[in-house]
């Protein structure tokens, strides 16, 4: 008798995705279906949706994992998803909304809570990307407890991990991510142009509808550099000694991760997502004006070499198994959504 | 553990103090602590509240920081899940907490609660004015342009919402900051405001008048001048939080912060600067009066009879009460 892998019994998991995220997500998702070990436990596949539409694409699955964005204009096809899907498990992963996104966006706030809680109450399962974005969901009564569970994503570490970890006083700083209001480096910037520190320099490196107005905030400061991304972000990583993520909403914030992986200082505004990494060691900013920056970047460059170094190599020690973490948790959702459908042979 | 707390900030209070505690410590929803903080008097005020003898009462003395110091310290003492505010010359009505409380059990997404309030005057006697504020749908523009909380005297908050504004200033060494220890004035909106554009935790009021706030004197007219000011400094601090907030609603907020200080210029018997002040606010803005034409009418009519006919217009004409600065914004309402 000959064994196939994959076994023709494991579970289908179809990841949809729209028009929209097919960026950011995209990269995790695909990350996801690439991985050569939930391959074992699950044949995953991406179907891209359009956003808006009200068709809903034929699916050959056991489970429906949404990574779809939220809208009322969206909500037609979440439920024509479930209207038609009806006898299927479906799961949504929620990444992008979480507390800081409402304050800063949303004026209407019982409006966007009602269409949360509709599409939300859609769904079999809804996945946080982060403790501090799931407990938001869970104290907003925005999910009931018992469908909801946490997965910090994770997009491959092993890159970071394997940069040796950077010694001596902070002095290279650099923030990583789209130039938007979201990842306030607008502050970043002010704050920077105070720093006193001798030999700091700061880099950012990323573009997006804010990169002129960065531009001129930090124009005549030749410690501020912009940079484009890099094919290799590890590489990109080697250059800083710290990174700095003064996010004013962050579901969760991968580049912190990373940077804790790649043996950085990591400083973050302790907003959302971002209080996961403050509870791994990361630095926290609470204070949102740029003095409170200037503070805490002068203060963290300020340590003793020797301790700095220390405290990067733990950093990277509470992260070093992010990955695995992510990937068992998602084979657990698997599990738990497919039981009927794995075979006991699957259990070994 | 207490089920809430109330912090009372006191600073040479002895004259009220005792009222406020008696209205605090009488409340029908008895299960909380009253947190005085003496905030560096130099009167009776700490010997006042140590010879009650009501084992919910405590006591926290600091060298003198201000109002907003002196919250925060009760902040950092309080235990309670929810954590009420009443200045040491501010009274509450009977059942005021049994409201917030019964308001914050059933809408877990409300973190701040608050209700209107009934104006006294320096004797205690009721002045038939009253802070009726909007109750639903607040956001950070309500917030912003009219502050519905009113008052210092007039929240709740849930513990886990001032914690989300919860902070360390470099120069700190103490505890958190929840207010702004740098403001001497509009601390109130400061909070409110930063807690409306960076958390979602919902501001809601409960119908009545459960707070009586008191209005003393606060008629110089250079009182103004630095409420403005500190009214301009909030604004500043708070736009880097939400450029395009600040964008949209400044000029509109700022103007309905004139039109109040030109009726407490009206108040104060300052014609001159209550005109100014409320045809600089009508230049801010023209919302004001399409939103509110009555208010806004009412007050450039009274600007104009001070200015023109001189104070005793008011206290002979049917204007005088209107005149009062009663209604919101209430930011940083001298005492």
């Amino acid at each position: 008798m000959t064994l196939h892998f994959p076994a023709p019994s494991l579970p289908r998991v179809v990841h949809l995705v729209d028009d929209l995220n097919w960026g950011g997500v995209t990269r995790g998702v695909r990350h996801l279906v690439q991985d050569p070990v939930l391959a074992r436990v699950a044949r995953q596949s991406i179907v891209e949706v359009k956003r808006g539409s009200v068709t809903t694409p034929a699916l050959e699955a056991d489970l429906i994992l949404s990574h779809l964005s939220v809208s009322w204009r969206n909500l037609p096809l979440l439920s024509a998803l479930r209207g038609r899907y009806a006898h299927l498990p479906l799961v949504h992963v929620e990444h992008s909304y979480c507390e800081g996104f409402v304050a800063g966006n949303v004026m209407e706030r019982l409006r966007f809570q009602t269409l949360l809680r509709s599409a939300y109450a859609l769904f079999d399962g809804v996945v946080g990307v982060s403790a501090g974005q799931t407990g938001w969901l869970r104290d907003r009564a925005l999910v009931a407890p018992e469908r909801l569970r946490t997965i910090r994503s994770c997009a491959g570490i092993d890159d970071f991990l394997a940069l040796p970890v950077a010694t001596g006083r902070a002095r290279a700083f650099g923030a990583l991510g789209r130039f938007d209001r979201q990842k306030g480096f607008d502050t970043l910037i002010r704050a920077f142009l105070a720093v006193r520190t001798p030999g700091a320099t700061l880099t950012l490196v990323g573009d997006g509808p804010e990169r002129a107005a960065l531009e001129a905030l930090a124009h005549g400061d030749p410690r501020i550099r912009f940079a484009g991304y890099a094919s290799s972000p590890a590489t990109l990583m080697a250059r800083f000694d710290a990174v700095l993520m003064p996010s004013r909403w962050e579901a969760y914030g991968l580049v912190g991760v990373e940077a804790m992986a790649a043996g950085r200082d990591l400083l973050v505004s302790g907003v959302d997502g971002t209080a996961d990494h403050v509870q791994r060691g990361a630095t926290v900013c609470r204070g949102r004006r740029a003095e409170d920056w200037t503070a805490a970047i002068e203060r963290l460059a300020a340590r003793e070499p020797a301790i700095a170094t220390r405290l990067r190599e733990i950093g990277r020690e509470k992260v070093r198994h992010a990955e695995a973490e992510f990937r068992t948790a998602y084979a657990m959702l698997f599990a738990d959504f497919c039981a009927a459908r794995i075979s006991p042979a699957m259990a070994g | 553990m207490p089920r809430a707390s109330i912090v009372v900030s006191a600073y040479n209070a002895e004259a009220t103090l005792a009222e406020t505690l008696a209205s605090l410590l009488g409340q029908s929803f008895a299960d909380l602590e009253v947190i005085v903080v003496d905030d560096g008097s130099t009167d009776a005020t700490a010997a006042l509240v140590e010879a009650i003898s009501d084992p919910r009462l405590r006591l926290v003395r600091q060298r003198n920081r201000g109002l907003a110091g002196a919250r925060n310290s009760g902040i950092h003492a309080a235990r309670g899940e929810y954590i009420g505010f009443c200045d040491a010359d501010d009274l509450w009505r009977r059942d005021k907490l049994a409201a917030h409380v019964r308001h914050l059990d059933e809408v877990p997404e409300v973190g701040l609660s608050y209700s209107g309030s009934a104006l006294i005057g320096p004797d205690g006697r009721g002045l038939g004015l009253a802070q009726a504020p909007r109750l639903q749908g607040v956001g950070p523009e309500q917030v912003f342009l009219r502050n519905p909380v009113g008052n210092g005297s007039a929240p709740v908050l849930r513990r886990a919402a001032l914690d989300a504004l919860a902070w360390r200033p470099a120069l700190e060494t103490e505890r958190d900051w929840w207010f702004d220890e740098n403001f001497r004035q509009s601390e109130d909106i400061e909070c409110w405001l930063r807690l409306a554009l960076t958390t979602d935790w919902r501001i809601e009021g409960v119908p009545g008048a459960l707070t009586q706030y008191r209005i003393t004197g606060g008629g110089l007219s250079a009182a103004t001048d630095r409420q403005l000011t500190a009214w301009e400094r909030m604004v500043t601090k708070l736009t880097p939080i939400a450029p395009d907030f600040f964008a949209a609603h400044a000029a509109t907020a700022r103007s309905y912060q004139l039109r109040y200080l030109a009726r407490r210029a009206v108040s104060a018997g300052d014609g001159a600067r209550a005109l100014r002040l409320v045809l600089d606010a009508l230049g801010q803005s023209r919302r004001p009066l399409r939103q509110e034409p009555l208010k806004t009418l009412t007050t450039l009519a009274a600007a104009c009879a001070l200015r023109l006919l001189g104070p005793l217009v008011l206290t002979q004409s049917r204007l005088a009460p209107c005149a009062i600065p009663a209604t919101a914004p209430q930011t940083g309402e001298s005492k």
